[in-house]
């Protein structure tokens, strides 16, 4: 079911209501329950079968790695867990990517091998839940959290449908303990929940869908040499509408959560208006780059065995970050062109440390554009289909003599560079705040005005249930 | 019990939300009424959409031995359910698609083995034999929407229909903010390779896919002129692309059109052989768009030649005085009136077509 269709207005409507009509704590879990796995099986129903097996996996793995006594004994079970999820996730998300290049590495040693192609369906946001379910072992692993005793509120805390399929990527840790006493319904958390899902939802319909994905979708998907000038729309209209298509999937799950009473963490944080890459992957995705920081960077070793080792360290994390966004080396690519621009960034801290001009606003301005277009850069890795459109795109970006096609209409070259004006903009604004603190500051009547003119804007752009970029993952 | 590691909780902004909320609501109501009668005094109607999933709830309703009408725009807009009814019997499936290469819907039909029924397919032979490109994804998206489509989808649609039925600004192909931007007068570049734009709607759509030519568009007017002309620029071939010796693009063209007359043989006879029967029909065109679809496909061409290699029935309105008399007021469709007088008069070369079909089979 996706947040921008009808059927989820209808079905989250009458889950609210029936949800806070109710007294008794378990029968509204019971209800949660029962609509996540709704939620989820109106796609494709067999697959919330997985979805529970892996749940039911790691509740009994979290156990035993609790009970276990020797250490050896709790890294069996973690070992275990850790591999069920992953091999699961490997099958189905990335079979056949480790055919084809297994046939690719025998034909290099001369043996033609021609495998056969799996017909596999891959689960509809299997990455994600893949990594809510796994954080509950690893966390009772490292003592973080203790194991619940209910398979149920495990159940709930995993297919939890706000944040199911795309993220935020809400650790076990973080949401059984609000699963121990029912919530209350604080005073403006409704309004402010439901404000946050139109939010999302114009990030989406409007300003994803409407007005930057036809820009990207022609560009990337076009065979030959383009302009400049349109090269660079249809990157920059990507960097816009892969941000507000995913940070509008994560500021409905954090509005709906809140309706229902519970309190999701912030995934995105203004991240083009990061200072550095580090800045960035603080401020981009937060959910999945704390996972893998705490649960691969920190135990390869994070920095703590010298700048070569963190370096190392780096690459592999985001190595696997590129992969966890795809089954393609494009997305590979993408995650290593990150984890170089980390590692630069490391070594040109030590080389300024101390340095003062780094602080000022003239140079935090310039080296946050540059920022911006090499992060605009890596997205071409993470969207074209194959490198020979990646390399063509990026030739066309840097080399202004060359005589391309052009594609776009003067609007959507306008629409592209008006959003991404206003989208940069509002980042630099806001990028020391948040929103909340943004809207505490607004007059009321604006509050009121833009809400009314966020919900025009989706009935007007009356969108056709695109699905959300990140399902894919 | 877990420990309670979270004690992270959201900040709400302190506002007056309830007074917000009402104030909100009010207002979003307020101007999606007037939205709603702007629409209607430019004369939109409530109708529905011709989406994929309307598409897809027809399909679910062939049956084994039904009657199916599959094609572009033309049989989607010329020809009338209850008269076909009442001349062949049965009441057919309308499965045309509106901007779409028919073939992948004639494919899926000869691909479902239960099928053994009629199929009328309505053909214009440059949409027909498309190598590629959006006409063949329209079909696909449809057949994908009826094969994949999920229950979420499916509910969706059904509310869907129940608002569109109710709201003429729900309109997808010409009140969206999209289709609005669209309309800007905003000059392009000069050379840019833009694709021309479809034009607007004109038509009402019912249930079972029955659509119906506007009377703004039947009669002569600024809708009709700015229809006619977007036909000239979408029926005449793009160029090759720039990325591909031209050579080879014709070479790839005419080998994949080759392809198209051969699979499209193979699926007839699949039909065929269990019992089923095709007939092609050429529906009226007129004006500037006839004598250009004439000079890109003469009827010598394919459409001769789709006959011969499938051995199926055709009929070409151009044979019958009492089919080639009618105006297709934009040159490409008939009007909601005619469109009924044109199903009755081709009832008869269905019968005698289809019953040519069953002798030649026995």
């Amino acid at each position: 079911m996706l947040f921008n269709s009808l059927t989820f207005v209808v079905f989250f409507a009458l889950v609210l209501g029936v949800y806070w009509s109710l007294r008794d704590w378990n029968a509204r879990k019971n209800l949660l329950l029962a609509a996540s796995y709704i939620f989820y099986g109106a796609w494709n129903p067999p697959f919330a079968l997985l979805l529970f097996a892996t749940t039911a996996l790691d509740f009994y793995l979290g156990s035993r790695i609790a009970k276990a006594q020797q250490p050896h004994a709790r890294r069996i079970w973690l070992i275990a867990s850790v591999t069920s999820n992953l091999s699961m996730l490997g099958f189905f998300k990335y079979g056949n990517f480790l055919l084809q290049n297994f046939q690719w590495l025998l034909a290099r040693a001369g043996v033609a091998y021609r495998p056969p192609h799996l017909d596999i369906f891959l689960p509809i946001g299997i990455s994600f839940y893949t990594f809510h379910s796994l954080s509950y072992t690893l966390d009772v692993y490292r003592r973080v959290c203790q194991p619940t005793r209910s398979l149920r509120d495990f159940t709930l805390a995993v297919s939890f449908f706000p944040q199911l399929v795309a993220g935020p990527i809400v650790r076990a840790a973080d949401f059984l303990p609000q699963l121990i006493a029912p919530p209350r319904l604080r005073p403006g958390q409704l309004g402010w929940g439901l404000l946050l899902m139109t939010l999302g939802l114009f990030e989406k319909v409007v300003l994803a869908d409407t007005l930057l994905a036809s820009s990207a979708n022609t560009i990337f998907g076009y065979g030959g040499v383009v302009q400049t000038l349109d090269a660079w729309t249809g990157v920059v209209g990507f960097a816009g509408q892969i941000f507000f298509d995913f940070a509008g999937y994560s500021t409905c799950a954090i509005g709906a959560a809140l309706c229902l009473g519970f309190h999701l963490k912030d995934n995105f944080r203004f991240p083009y208006a990061a200072v550095g890459f580090s800045d960035f992957w603080r401020r981009w995705h937060i959910s999945l780059s704390t996972f893998l920081r705490d649960f691969l960077y920190i135990p390869l070793g994070g920095n703590r065995s010298g700048p070569v080792r963190a370096a190392i360290n780096l690459m592999i994390v985001m190595f696997i970050g590129g992969l966890w966004h795809g089954a393609a080396w494009t997305f590979v690519v993408w995650g290593l062109i990150h984890g170089v621009l980390l590692v630069i960034e490391r070594i040109l801290q030590s080389v300024f440390k101390g340095a003062t001009w780094t602080s000022s606003w003239g140079a935090k301005l310039l080296l946050g554009l540059a920022t911006y277009v090499a992060v605009c850069f890596g997205w071409v890795f993470f969207r074209a289909t194959d490198f020979a459109t990646a390399a063509r795109l990026i030739g066309a970006m840097v080399d202004t003599r060359h005589r391309g096609d052009a594609l776009l209409t003067t609007r959507e070259i306008l629409q592209v560079g008006l959003v991404t004006a206003g989208l940069l903009l509002a980042h630099w604004k806001l990028r020391d705040t948040s929103v909340p603190a943004a809207v505490a500051r607004l007059p009321r009547w604006l509050v009121g005005a833009v809400w009314t003119l966020m919900l025009c804007a989706i009935i007007l752009a009356q969108g056709t249930g695109n699905a959300f970029i990140y399902f894919q993952f | 019990m877990p420990s309670s590691t979270s004690s992270f909780e959201r900040v709400v902004p302190a506002l007056p939300w309830r007074r917000i909320l009402i104030a909100v609501a009010l207002l979003t109501a307020a101007a999606t009424l007037g939205w709603e009668i702007r629409c209607r005094t430019w004369g939109y109607t409530a109708t529905l959409n011709d989406t994929a999933d309307l598409w897809a709830q027809q399909r679910r309703k062939v049956r084994p031995d039904s009657l199916v009408i599959i094609g572009d725009s033309r049989p989607l807009f010329d020809l009338d359910l209850d008269a076909l009814e009442q001349g062949l019997g049965r009441r057919p499936v309308q499965l045309a698609l509106a901007g779409s290469c028919a073939y992948p819907v004639l494919a899926d039909l000869a691909a479902d083995e239960d099928f053994h029924g009629t199929v009328i397919v309505g053909l214009v032979p440059l949409m027909f034999l498309a190598p590629g490109g959006p006409l063949l994804a329209t079909s696909e998206k449809a057949l994908k929407r009826y094969h994949h489509g999920t229950w979420a989808e499916r509910s969706g649609h059904y509310i869907g229909r129940f608002l569109e039925e109710r709201l003429a600004f729900l309109k997808q192909n010409d009140l969206t903010l999209e289709s609005l931007l669209k309309r800007l007068p905003i000059p392009n570049r000069p050379r840019a390779l833009i694709p021309p734009p479809f034009p607007p709607g004109f038509s009402t759509v019912d249930p079972e896919r029955r659509s119906r030519m506007t009377d703004k568009c039947a009669r002569p007017g600024a809708l009709q002129t700015r229809i006619k002309e977007g036909w000239l620029p979408l029926f005449t071939p793009p160029p090759p692309p720039t990325f591909v010796p031209k050579d080879v693009f014709l070479a790839g063209v005419g080998s994949a059109i080759e392809t198209r007359f051969r699979d499209t043989a193979a699926a007839v006879k699949k039909i065929d052989a269990r019992g089923g029967q095709v007939v092609f029909v050429r529906f009226p065109v007129t004006g500037r768009l006839k004598q250009l679809e004439d000079a890109a496909t003469p009827r010598a061409g394919p459409w001769t030649r789709l006959l011969a290699e499938t051995g199926a029935p055709g009929i070409y309105f151009e044979d019958y005085p009492e089919l080639a008399s009618f105006d297709c007021p934009e040159w490409s469709h008939l009007s909601a009136p005619d469109s009924v007088a044109f199903t009755q008069r081709l009832v008869p070369h269905l019968q005698k077509a289809l019953a040519k079909g069953t002798e030649a089979a026995h």
